[in-house]
């Protein structure tokens, strides 16, 4: 099918991102690989001669550190509650908009839209003061309905819960706007045409939509599994891994050992065992797709 | 026929009812920020909450504008958003490629793509520092921009709608002995504004939050973001909520306003079949 | 005759500045830098630094280019100049920063220079500033400001329940406590900080431990530090301290009914009183810390003036330091960020002695010491935190709890 300009003009189409992507990931990517079997730190990084090879030594004492284990388990129930949720809210929230076309259906875009634009430090200072256990305003609203008061901030499990609420909140104006912009792809034709053949609305969603989604869809999936396995932020601003760990994931983990301690070889080891996993995951995620697209040709 | 536009009308009512609700619990702690930047330091950390404030004050914005190396920080920022628009046409770019054509370890190349983005970014942070030391472009605009400039989401997200492109548009465009080149940009891109639209405007919120690598490279104040200006405002002890709050409000105005305009040129019924 | 002489000199006048201008252009940007210094300040600069340094140029004809940094990122950008050999003149080094970047050898020794300098030399600082410098018995900074720790109380709420003092020992801290505490519900009298890193270690040491023996070897499930922890441990099994963080602001926790009406703090908390709880002007002091069974020693920090040793301007960078570091400047820098002199001498000025709340903390300063400096030191924090945490919120046994923690930093320390 393709024609003989087809040969060289892909890889002059991916070139300069290649390129860049190559300069400013890869080679640091592998540079860090090579971190992972040393023993770097500050003084390291000042004279290179203090850096020794030690072998798979990191790489053991991340998988025998019990805070690591611990930000595994935390990573794993982020990832489990949160991907589903986003992908589900953003998904329903970007269907019933596009229902109207209404000023009032154009203001609550922008509304779902503004907590992906907000500065950190701000979503940081406000949340903070939401989930405050004696002033906050959550438990000032549960307090008038003789409920609570939460320990939104103080219980390891609730902990958790909490800032995928915040994370969720944050994450749904981006993946929202990418599903808006597949619905526009959709052209108008299948809905007259489902509609004259007696489709309702909810079978318009389930049997035209959707299907016809599934390429944003899958997108938004592996972008948020592999957004959330990296899981930082949230956790870093608002609880600093607390309490007793409960929130800390795997990225915080890498974070404090890297950059507070400055122990870059044991952080970069942790990366690697991070990467690895979500490499396999999002692997998998491709079989399955490449598998549905062969079923449905 | 008439059966069901009412009951279309009914669905449409409920959506905007439930969308309304969630909008608005979905909007709380942003109000509350807006509302916060008017209020006093003290008003904000009272124990009964109130919403709107008692004494509305500019003094915060004030404060911000007359402590903030204002105009600086303004014009680094929107230089920075500026160039990160390139990024975005060389991820388009990329993604055609990766979308509509077919060659030799297309797959592998692809996922490796996507391994750039699985890796915590302050693993490689010191490393991509050190080679922008190596050539000479710490203390640069092209230093602070060029790290960001693509990124394997935006490759990924054009990827992704552009292979819902039809063929045959290419192949008949390819018949008329259109170059590839043409191909990409009076074709593909005019096709693609939906998504150019959403990648638009991640690039411009990428480019107008950047923090960490204005502050990184540069070694001199010049090159300081918005960002940056409102970090120095946090001392080490404490912070002043009600600062924060105005300069995050102040931050996220113009946003709004880019997404209100690009919205209306480009996410309203916008239709395939509309081109000819 | 004068007409031609006055030609004749704006002449030169004219040529010398263009030549001037051209070589400086020419030459590379090292020689150019020559006559400019750079000096990185944490926080924001324009306001509370340059004013100083302005002046520092008017008198010396140094320029010198001030970098402010958030406070927030402040290691990471010091971590990218280490790495790319590239960091400024003058550096501000938070003390806890000190041992990790000395024992990274990018700071200059300084100890010649400060020992033949009036200015700078040890005996003019706090002894518990000077130690934050001093490594091995060289010196590889200037103290530049200081904080300490000391008790903020409510004067009317502890007349309430007898007493027309500050709690002088631990004793009467904890009685004063318990019967604050009686107020009500939802009430009590001392914040044992949870949060705080250096708290215990703080209690530990007024308990009269070492923290260290001669060998570096913790000590921290020995008697005398565990015993602190017990008597911290106390406040919170009687209702005597909230047993998790408030999270209040200081209006709403120390102001008004005063949930806490005792915390202990460093001198920032002046300011933040004063703007944000107004209501209780006149019924708040500040006071030394009470004294344990040992002593009623503080934690200090603060920063020093370092010198990279990458600087080509050694010369100027020091005078820049010894500028900082008089007693004068000093004072000017408390007026325009209220970071406390380490200068004994400034501490005489009427600005001061005049202000109680602030000449506390002046007192306190002769009995502080910093945190034990070691480049792990942080990670022993935490793990300390985390074993406090236990403690107060999971119950844990206190020996055990410490037992623990000895055995981690050993671990952290590879002994």
């Amino acid at each position: 099918m393709m024609k003989k300009q087809g040969i060289l003009a892909p890889f002059l189409f991916i070139f300069p991102a290649l390129t860049l992507l190559l300069l400013f990931s890869i080679i640091p990517i592998i540079v860090a690989l090579i971190i992972s079997f040393t023993d770097l730190s500050l003084a390291g990084l000042a004279d290179w001669s203090r850096v020794h090879f030690i072998g798979w030594n990191n790489y053991k004492s991340v998988l025998t550190d019990t805070v690591f284990a611990k930000a595994i388990g935390n990573t794993l129930f982020y990832v489990i509650i949160g991907v589903p949720l986003v992908v589900a809210f953003s998904l329903a929230i970007a269907i019933m908009i596009n229902f109207g076309r209404s000023a009032f259906f154009k203001l609550i875009r922008l509304v779902f839209y503004t907590p992906s634009i907000t500065n950190t430090v701000a979503i940081a200072v406000v949340w903070s003061y939401l989930y405050n256990p004696s002033i906050g305003l959550f438990n000032f609203i549960l307090a008038k309905f003789h409920m609570g008061p939460v320990p939104w901030l103080q219980d390891p499990t609730m902990a958790k819960i909490s800032l995928i609420i915040l994370a969720v909140w944050k994450a749904i104006g981006i993946n929202m706007i990418i599903f808006l912009a597949a619905l526009q792809g959709i052209p108008k034709e299948y809905y007259e045409a489902a509609e004259i053949d007696g489709a309702n609305r909810w079978k318009q969603i389930t049997k035209i939509t959707i299907p016809l989604m599934s390429f944003s869809i899958f997108f938004v999936s592996v972008t948020t599994l592999i957004g959330w396995f990296q899981f930082f932020e949230e956790p870093l601003v608002m609880t600093k891994g607390g309490p007793l760990d409960g929130t800390t994931s795997v990225a915080l983990f890498i974070y404090r050992n890297g950059f507070q301690y400055s122990k870059f070889g044991y952080a970069a080891a942790g990366s690697f065992i991070l990467f690895i996993s979500i490499i396999i995951v999002t692997a998998i995620q491709f079989k399955i797709q490449n598998r549905h697209e062969k079923q449905g040709v | 026929m008439d059966s069901n536009k009412k009951s279309q009308k009914q669905a449409k009512i409920i959506v905007g009812v439930i969308l309304g609700v969630w909008g608005f619990i979905t909007f709380i702690p942003f109000l509350w920020m807006i509302a916060s930047s008017f209020k006093t330091n003290a008003e904000i950390s009272q124990i009964v909450p109130s919403l709107f404030p008692k004494h509305p004050t500019l003094d915060n914005f004030k404060e911000l504008f007359f402590k903030l190396n204002f105009s600086v920080y303004l014009k680094n920022t929107l230089v920075i958003t500026a160039f990160s628009f390139v990024g975005l046409f060389l991820n388009a770019m990329a993604g055609y490629g990766f979308a509509k054509y077919n060659f030799k370890g297309k797959e592998k190349i692809f996922l490796l793509v996507l391994a750039t983005m699985m890796i915590p970014g302050q693993v490689t942070m010191i490393p991509v520092y050190l080679l922008l030391n190596m050539v000479g472009l710490t203390n640069t605009l092209t230093g602070i921009v060029l790290p960001g400039l693509v990124g394997a989401f935006g490759i990924f997200l054009f990827r992704q709608f552009m292979s819902t492109i039809s063929n045959e548009i290419i192949e008949a465009a390819r018949l008329d002995g259109a170059s590839e080149w043409y191909i990409f940009t009076r074709i593909i891109l005019p096709i693609s504004r939906p998504v150019l639209a959403v990648q638009g405007i991640l690039t411009f919120i990428g480019g107008w939050n950047s923090f960490i690598w204005p502050l990184i490279i540069a070694n001199d104040e010049k090159f300081y973001t918005l960002s940056v200006g409102l970090q120095l405002l946090q001392g080490q002890h404490g912070t002043n909520y009600a600062l924060q709050m105005s300069g995050a409000t102040f931050m996220v105005v113009p946003i709004i306003i880019i997404f209100l305009c690009l919205q209306k040129y480009i996410l309203d019924g916008f239709n395939v079949s509309g081109l000819k | 005759m004068k007409k031609q002489a006055l030609w004749l000199v704006i002449l030169t006048l004219v040529l010398s500045t263009f030549i001037a201008g051209c070589s400086s252009k020419n030459t590379d940007s090292s020689s150019s830098k020559s006559k400019e210094i750079t000096f990185w300040f944490m926080g924001d600069g324009d306001k509370q630094i340059k004013p100083i340094v302005d002046n520092f140029t008017k008198e010396t004809g140094i320029k010198v280019k001030i970098q402010s940094i958030p406070w927030g990122s402040a290691h990471d950008k010091l971590l990218t100049a280490v790495a790319s050999k590239s960091g400024p003149d003058v550096v501000q080094m938070g003390t806890t920063y000190m041992s990790e970047f000395v024992d990274a050898g990018v700071l200059m020794d300084l100890t010649d220079d400060v020992k033949k300098n009036e200015t700078i030399k040890p005996e003019n600082f706090f002894s518990g500033s000077v130690n934050t410098t001093k490594f091995d018995d060289k010196f590889y900074a200037v103290p530049w400001y200081t904080e300490t720790r000391a008790l903020y109380y409510r004067t009317d709420l502890l007349n309430q329940v007898g007493y027309d003092h500050a709690p002088k020992t631990w004793d009467e801290l904890y009685d004063a406590s318990l019967k604050l505490s009686k107020r009500g519900e939802g009430k009590y009298g001392f914040n044992v900080d949870g949060g705080e890193p250096t708290f215990g270690f703080m209690f530990a040491r007024q308990n009269g431990s070492k923290l260290f023996d001669d060998k570096g070897n913790p000590q921290f499930n020995k008697k005398p530090y565990v015993d602190s922890l017990k008597y911290l441990e106390k406040f919170i099994k009687t209702g005597a301290a909230p047993d998790h963080d408030l999270k209040l602001d200081i209006s709403v926790g120390f102001g008004g009914e005063g949930i806490v009406p005792m915390f202990i703090s460093g001198p920032w908390m002046i300011n933040a009183i004063k703007d944000n709880a107004p209501d209780i002007e006149g019924k708040w002091a500040t006071a030394e810390l009470p004294k344990g069974p040992e002593n009623n020693i503080s934690n200090t920090g603060g920063s020093n003036l370092a010198i990279f040793n990458t600087s080509k301007n050694k010369d100027n960078a020091l005078k820049l330091i010894e500028f900082l570091a008089k007693p004068e400047n000093q004072l000017a820098f408390f007026k325009s960020s209220s970071s406390l002199p380490t200068s004994q001498k400034a501490w005489e000025d009427t600005t001061f002695t005049s202000d109680p709340f602030i000449s506390t903390f002046g007192k306190q300063l002769k009995s502080s010491e910093p945190m034990p400096l070691m480049k792990e030191w942080d990670q022993i924090t935490q793990a300390y935190l985390k074993e406090w945490e236990q403690i107060y919120s999971a119950g844990k046994d206190v020996q055990k709890s410490m037992d623990d923690l000895n055995a981690q930093t050993k671990s952290i320390l590879g002994k």
